[in-house]
């Protein structure tokens, strides 16, 4: 891996207005990355804006896609592409979408778009500039197709913790619990994972972690790999289906947040995370469950039995979410019907505010524990008009990524 | 970049000097400027000049330097001191935004200089009322002079 | 001396005229300079901070996106003490403070709404009319001194 600062060029219309700026270069900078303006004269700015021939009428938005043409031009030179608006712009929303996919589909550039508020801060920023500077720096790692050796890989995800022992290129252990104490949790599911593979801490040749607790769980364990979950997640998922050339698109819903990734020969190319409420995540079917009086693991298959057309749900909040989940109780109507509702409303969430952001391309794989509850990947697959790709262990995507692509350590171990 | 960067020059107002002149370069301005600088930080650029210090000061050595060529000397206020990090290009890896403002009205900047050469010939100017002023057919003689001295 | 809003707040044009003829221009620069002199703020590049955005609220609602209401306390406090404004409608390709439509939108109302004297203009295209905007600009800028505040066009 290359130490060197990470150049990424920001595309952008009112951060240093909104206070957020120091925020983008606090992030970036404890990436290791150089957040930078593509320097352009007025002319060009004038050229690039024409010939891009999205008449915007905000003067800051007609630089950003003079920026972005430069950039696809190469006449500037960037390791990574940041576009970021206010959030509640129509006029910035729409650059911003289309310089996305301009950018994608011209050049090879990582682009992340985010539409921050006053209060956004580095903290929401840093996975996203870290997956940034992964993908410019570990290329090569990425680029990895096969796991060899016996190696770990570890998610601390906000909750549950997962582990996943691989030897050569198969899975052997896994452990999986919900997250509480996040060093004790890893601890656990570390142990559970040793215990089914049938060997012992010491065998393992490498070890690689992911999630939120990635870094507190990588000095615990001495990780070789601690990488965010972006890069680890998508290298996953399409390691387990089976699809790692050409597009596919990566989508996880995670107990905080979720991530919407397009992916092109198994790197990411654009991403979305989180950014919308708990009405959209797997919290909120959790809660759904818990009203129900089920487990979770039968949220799923109660879904699939029911309609939820007819259940009014379609909440970004949790708390509004669950006040129509108790409605639509009182007002008579079945379970399955509810649990069909409810993940139909997560799974709409996430399509209007996160897929838009992001280019779908088949196959488009499910992963992460909620992919599990049949009914919300049916729901998915009925919004997108597909066939939702679920592979086996797609509850341990981001162990499996990290496993995967610690393994590039194992020869140097 | 981001380390905290305390105020500088707090107390002080900044201006540029923009120098569109066949009279005098940017050189010559700053010269001039630095006869009665006192105080006053004097920034010399590719556009012109930069100076820094008490306002009255500030506006003494620009009400000097603009009797050089006053139709083709123009000043506004800078918010930031020169050579800021926070604004600086090296920093930034681009111009500020207030750049190619400038860059575009100095485009058509010699629109206004014939406005003020106007002014200059007719001090007590008629009022424009909206109209359209009587324009001279054929080239000004001033004009013309200036393209020749250009030309020299 | 009265305290003139020009628009763009960032022009160099309308600033230098107003000041030549005598007035003090109300342009972004004042602002911006009262941020980087306060001791005590950490918010690079131009020192604004979330708080700014809150600011804001004054002149734009909550659902504004935050770089509209950030620029506002920028451009608001100089509106509020504004005795006459300039304001150029076609600035074209104008950036930072500048850059957002919706703010400018909302500048220019917020500017015509106030009971002072406005003058608007557009950019000169050619040495014509150069010669009449400089003399719009000079003969609004001496009408102030005597003006009661009606507006001029």
């Amino acid at each position: 891996m290359s130490n060197d600062t990470v150049r990424i060029a920001q595309l952008s219309c009112g951060p240093e207005y909104s206070g957020v700026q120091k925020e983008i270069y606090t992030a970036a900078e404890a990436v290791g990355a150089e957040v930078f303006f593509p320097d352009l004269s007025l002319a060009d700015i004038r050229r690039n804006f024409r010939d891009f021939g999205l008449d915007v009428r905000s003067g800051d938005l007609k630089l950003a896609i003079a920026r972005a043409v430069a950039l696809v031009e190469g006449s500037v030179e960037a390791d990574g592409v940041f576009i970021a608006s206010c959030f509640r712009c129509a006029e910035a929303a729409i650059v911003r979408n289309e310089l996305r996919r301009y950018i994608h589909e011209h050049s090879k550039l990582p682009v992340v778009s985010y539409s921050f508020t006053e209060r956004t801060t580095s903290g929401t920023l840093l996975t996203r500039m870290e997956a940034l500077t992964t993908i410019a720096r570990r290329r090569a790692l990425l680029a990895r197709e096969r796991q060899t050796g016996l190696t770990m890989g570890v998610d601390s995800g906000s909750s549950t913790t997962k582990a996943v022992i691989m030897q050569d290129n198969g899975i052997i252990g896994t452990g999986w619990k919900p997250t509480t104490e996040v060093i004790a949790s890893a601890d656990e599911v570390i142990r559970l994972a040793l215990e089914e593979a049938g060997i012992k801490r010491d065998d393992l040749e490498a070890v690689g972690t992911t999630g939120y607790g990635r870094f507190l769980i990588g000095e615990h364990i001495n990780a070789d790999l601690v990488q965010e979950e972006l890069t680890v997640n998508s290298k996953g998922a399409v390691f387990l289906a089976d699809c790692q050339h050409g597009p596919s698109t990566v989508i996880d819903i995670g107990g905080m947040d979720n991530k919407a990734i397009s992916v092109l020969d198994g790197i990411p190319g654009t991403f979305t995370m989180g950014g919308i409420c708990a009405g959209a995540s797997g919290r909120f079917l959790e809660m759904t469950a818990k009203r129900l009086g089920i487990d979770i693991t039968e949220l799923g298959p109660l879904a699939m039995k029911g309609m939820g057309d007819d259940v009014p749900m379609n909440s970004y909040c949790i708390v509004f979410g669950t006040q129509s989940l108790v409605n639509a109780l009182a007002e008579g109507h079945s379970k399955e019907d509810v649990a069909a509702a409810a993940c139909h409303s997560v799974a709409e969430q996430v399509f209007e505010q996160q897929l838009q952001e992001i280019d779908i391309k088949e196959p488009v794989v499910m992963v992460g524990g909620t992919s599990l509850i049949q009914g919300l990947v049916r729901a998915m697959g009925n919004l997108l008009q597909t066939e939702i790709v679920v592979p086996h262990h797609s509850q341990y995507i981001g162990s499996v990524g990290a496993a995967l692509l610690s393994s590039g350590f194992v020869e140097k171990n | 970049m981001i380390d905290t960067i305390p105020p500088l020059y707090a107390g002080t107002v900044t201006k540029y000097v923009f120098i569109e002149s066949f009279k005098a370069t940017p050189d010559d301005i700053a010269a001039r400027a630095y006869e009665v600088s006192g105080g006053v930080m004097i920034k010399e650029t590719c556009f012109g000049l930069q100076v820094t210090g008490p306002e009255e000061e500030v506006e003494k050595v620009i009400a000097h330097i603009r009797e050089v060529d006053p139709a083709h000397i123009y000043v506004k206020d800078r918010g930031f001191p020169p050579g800021d990090p926070r604004r600086c290009r090296a920093n930034l890896g681009g111009a500020r935004p207030g750049y190619f403002g400038h860059e575009f009205e100095m485009g058509f900047i010699r629109r206004i200089a014939a406005g003020l050469e106007d002014l200059e010939r007719e001090p007590s100017g008629l009022p424009a009322s909206g109209d359209r002023k009587q324009i001279h057919e054929g080239l000004d003689v001033s004009r013309l002079m200036e393209i020749i001295e250009q030309e020299a | 001396m009265a305290r003139v809003f020009i628009y763009p707040a960032t022009s160099l044009i309308l600033s230098d005229l107003v000041a030549r003829f005598g007035h003090k221009p109300l342009g972004t620069a004042l602002s911006v300079r009262e941020r980087i002199q306060t001791a005590g703020l950490d918010s690079p590049p131009l020192q604004m901070t979330p708080d700014d955005a809150k600011k804001g609220l004054k002149w734009a609602a909550v659902e504004v996106p935050s770089g509209v209401r950030g620029r506002m306390s920028l451009f608001g406090p100089l509106i509020d003490q504004a005795e006459a404004a300039v304001l150029v409608s076609n600035p074209d390709f104008a950036f930072g403070c500048m850059g957002c439509a919706r703010t400018d939108e909302l500048v220019e109302y917020l500017v015509r709404r106030k009971d002072i004297p406005v003058l608007e203009l557009n950019y000169p295209l050619d040495e014509e009319e150069g010669i009449l905007f400089v003399r719009k600009v000079r003969d609004f800028l001496r009408g102030l001194e005597s003006a009661s505040p009606e507006k001029a066009s």
